[in-house]
């Protein structure tokens, strides 16, 4: 849970990663205890429930692009990398790394004595057969392009592990704390029709007990994790598909920890009664908003339209209207605060007139009267669609139709059910312009989103996004080590991008996390809270749950 | 029946339309009723989430629209899908019903056969799928409520001809050599439609709580345009904070489909002598 996921993933429903949640009265007895302020040793026992807006969709790490899968994943996987509480790179199942002068060989000292979950020893073999997975196309893994530049990956001894590249490929160290799968186990399996996917086997602190579709999913510890066993004994995450039940049974005790909505954390929460049983947290996610133009409809084809849509949204209403203030403006797919945000850019300030001016540029004009453009006998008028049951999104839309409208664009809104709208629209490119989220890694790399390379089936390039000078750049990035040089790569990126407008950028929401005051041992960093989540210990006279 | 038992039921009955009337001129005249729009959005913080007062008579949601005009503009599509609903149900139904009972044979058992295969499935549930195909949208939502419901209307219309067309009246008129067609809908149908009167308002009622159903899983109209059912869903995220966005909706939701019932249940007992005694248990 420390792993910060080095690859952008689609997020499910919510700007704020949710974690788990619940339940079953059953398997756990409950205590009352009145709580203590005495400050003592660390010690084992407890669950901790967390409530999430959707369930996980597959637990084999490498193809999994949503985030309940990949927090689960984190728990139970680990890589040979990993980003610590500052966001610095450092070993996880790898001791210790060389990097060679040349940057073309990475080699890795794995710990020795690291179990899996079923008891057999992890050896360099296991990583081995993981990026053999990974590239195999039959595997059609989403982040493939992660590792095209691997030339050979060698098996040197029982602990070491070389991967050369072809090219020097700077975000490798990242990229390469991908989670390590059990060879032993997924030998000669066809992975699109195996067991594991609901019953994995990992390194990581805990291990899959029970996994009930649309319920739950829990998680018992592993005794034997190579960092120690975590105090907190179950790690259970359940299935609440709405905010405002999931903050009702966070009052009542259902579940331990959620993420607020920001009317939840502006207007709910600041009651001594709330503050005496919960912490709550405040901090920029990594995860943005957009809208997304599909560029291979005629509507979108020109640059000024694109930027005249731009222009007529209200970004500073939205963020202060649905977003209650706990948001920021995003101006570009770089996360924010780090060296390759370039503040510089150009923005679009909300302007219905310049919005105007430039679709009667590119021709727009309402002839006829009815209040909405026409162009050469076709009316200015589209489909955006987003998921269901985010409400936040659905506000959002509701006040972009309303910015469009007042522009003479008509905007037909459709929310459709997240795997609906994800398999049926996004993949099949089959929509106009949607309003959809990217959670970011922490390299900068976006070679997924944006090159032109990622426009084939499978690829996360939806919107067909093709410049040469962005691609060449994506690639030049991809081979510097240089931060300077990097940050310049960047910058331009950012700049060309800002400039073309082919997505509509809106805002990086805040992450809202609420937790059960039972809870100590939580130290807010850059990189959250939960990278140290084993290290979370409940006193024992306040523990609720047995095993 | 006795008399007064029949006064009673008259007074009911002009409850209900009275309820009913007074529900589709609030529809109609929503323009005139209320002066905000339903859609106009207001974002700021003194506007957003606002109790029932004298200028927003039932609050704002938590975009700052008003509620009561949200909900004006939000009878029209709740009423008029039950209605169209109603309409094409009785449609398929009687037509059916019609051939069925007048035909008998292979013809009836054929149809009757279908009537319990669609039968057999939870209809919320057959409509869920269905629109999980089409996607959602107004018309979608009428189109499949309306052809999922047709089926005890059909039952009945088939044993109101099953009775009707052994009568001396059909047997005059097909000795005079009337065509099927002429004798079915001119000389059965209409003794045969009491039944289908007092279905169908029952069955407005029905569409119009499906109808809220599945606006509130978001399948049915798609936002901004408001129906009872998707204020509820919106107003279910302030459940503890905002009582004005649940308790409204759910209040016409409510008043509206007992009038429906209460003048449907009338209706029986006022029109068809042979029900007598039901619907007063």
């Amino acid at each position: 849970m420390n792993r910060v996921r080095s690859k952008a993933s689609v997020y499910l429903n919510r700007l704020i990663k949710t974690k788990a949640l619940l339940i079953t009265a059953v398997s756990f007895l409950f205590f009352s205890a009145p709580p203590t302020g005495a400050q003592e040793a660390p010690v084992y026992g407890d669950a901790y429930v967390s409530g999430s807006i959707s369930d996980a969709i597959t637990l084999i790490p490498f193809l999994a692009t949503d985030s309940t899968s990949g927090n689960i994943n984190s728990m139970v996987f680990n890589g040979l990398t990993k980003v610590d509480k500052d966001l610095n790179i450092t070993g996880d199942l790898a001791e210790s790394y060389d990097v060679s002068d040349d940057k073309l060989t990475i080699t890795f000292h794995l710990r020795k004595n690291v179990l899996w979950q079923d008891g057999v020893e992890f050896t360099a073999d296991d990583v081995k057969f993981t990026f053999d997975l990974i590239l195999d196309p039959r595997n059609a893994a989403p982040y493939a392009a992660n590792f095209q530049d691997i030339e050979e990956i060698k098996v040197v001894d029982k602990y070491t592990v070389q991967f050369k590249y072809k090219k020097p490929y700077a975000p490798a160290l990242l990229k390469l704390g991908t989670a390590i799968m059990p060879k032993h186990l997924l030998k000669d399996i066809d992975l699109k029709n195996c067991d594991f996917a609901r019953d994995p086997v990992g390194t990581g602190p805990y291990k899959l007990k029970e996994w009930k579709t649309d319920q739950h999913i829990i998680l018992d510890s592993f005794y034997d994790y190579f960092e120690g066993r975590p105090f907190i004994d179950k790690y259970v995450e359940r299935v609440i598909p709405n905010q405002a039940v999931q903050f009702l049974e966070l009052i009542t005790g259902g579940i331990d920890s959620m993420g607020l909505t920001p009317y939840q954390y502006k207007y709910r929460t600041d009651t001594k009664k709330f503050k005496e049983r919960f912490v709550k947290y405040k901090y920029l996610s990594r995860s943005y908003t957009y809208i997304g133009y599909n560029l291979k409809d005629p509507l979108f084809k020109d640059k000024k339209v694109r930027q005249a849509l731009s222009y007529a949204v209200d970004r500073k209403a939205i963020i202060d209207g649905v977003l209650m203030g706990m948001g920021e403006e995003c101006t570009g797919p770089f996360i924010k605060g780090t060296y390759a945000y370039n503040e510089e850019v150009k923005k679009y300030l909300y302007s219905p007139q310049k919005a105007k001016e430039l679709l009667k540029e590119a021709g727009w004009i309402d002839r006829n009267d009815d209040g909405i453009l026409e162009k050469d006998g076709l009316k200015f008028s589209f489909k955006l669609i987003t998921n269901q049951g985010n409400k936040q999104r659905e506000d959002v839309a509701t006040i972009i139709q309303q910015n469009w409208r007042e522009i003479g664009v008509e905007v037909e809104i459709q929310a459709i059910a997240w795997a609906a709208f994800i398999t049926e629209f996004v993949d099949k490119r089959n929509f106009q312009a949607l309003i959809l989220g990217w959670t970011m890694p922490i390299d900068p790399d976006n070679y997924n989103v944006w090159h032109s390379d990622s426009m084939k089936d499978g690829g996360l390039n939806f919107i067909s996004y093709r410049n040469n000078e962005v691609d060449s750049l994506i690639e030049e990035g991809r081979e510097t080590y240089n931060q300077d040089e990097r940050q310049r790569i960047y910058h331009k990126i950012h700049e060309i991008v800002a400039e073309e407008q082919p997505y509509t950028f809106l805002y990086f929401p805040y992450a809202l996390p609420a937790v059960s005051k039972r809870f100590k041992g939580i130290e807010p960093a850059p990189a959250g809270i939960s990278y140290n989540f084993i290290k979370w210990y409940v006193p024992e006279i306040e523990q609720r749950y047995t095993r | 029946m006795n008399k007064k038992k029949k006064d009673w039921r008259k007074r009911y009955a002009f409850v209900g339309l009275s309820v009913i009337i007074a529900m589709f001129a609030a529809a109609i005249f929503a323009d005139f009723i209320t002066a905000y729009s339903p859609n106009e959005t207001n974002l700021a913080p003194e506007a957003k989430l606002q109790p029932p007062s004298r200028e927003h008579l039932l609050g704002t949601d938590d975009l700052g629209r008003d509620v009561f005009a949200r909900m004006l503009y939000g009878a029209r599509i709740s009423l008029s899908v039950g209605f169209v609903a109603v309409i094409i149900s009785v449609v398929i139904g009687v037509i059916l019903g019609a051939i069925s009972g007048y035909y008998g044979g292979w013809v009836d058992i054929f149809i009757m056969r279908v009537v319990e295969i669609v039968m057999c499935f939870p209809t919320l549930f057959l409509i869920l799928m269905l629109l999980a195909f089409l996607g959602p949208s107004i018309i979608t939502v009428m189109v499949v409520i309306g052809v999922t419901g047709w089926t005890g209307l059909a039952r009945l219309v088939r044993a109101e001809f099953l009775s009707v067309k052994e009568r001396d009246y059909v047997q005059a008129a097909r000795a005079l050599g009337a065509s099927d067609f002429r004798i079915i809908f001119r000389h059965i149908l209409p003794n045969a439609l009491s039944p289908v009167y007092v279905s169908a308002v029952l069955g407005v009622g029905g569409a119009i709580l499906i109808e809220s159903a599945l606006s509130f899983l978001g399948l049915g109209v798609q936002i901004p345009m408001s129906s009872w059912g998707n204020i509820l869903t919106s107003g279910m995220h302030y459940i503890e904070s905002a009582w004005w966005l649940m308790l409204f909706p759910g209040l016409a939701i409510l008043i509206t489909v007992l009038s429906y019932n209460i003048l449907g249940e009338a209706l029986r007992d006022l029109l068809d002598p042979r029900l007598k005694g039901y619907g007063q248990k």
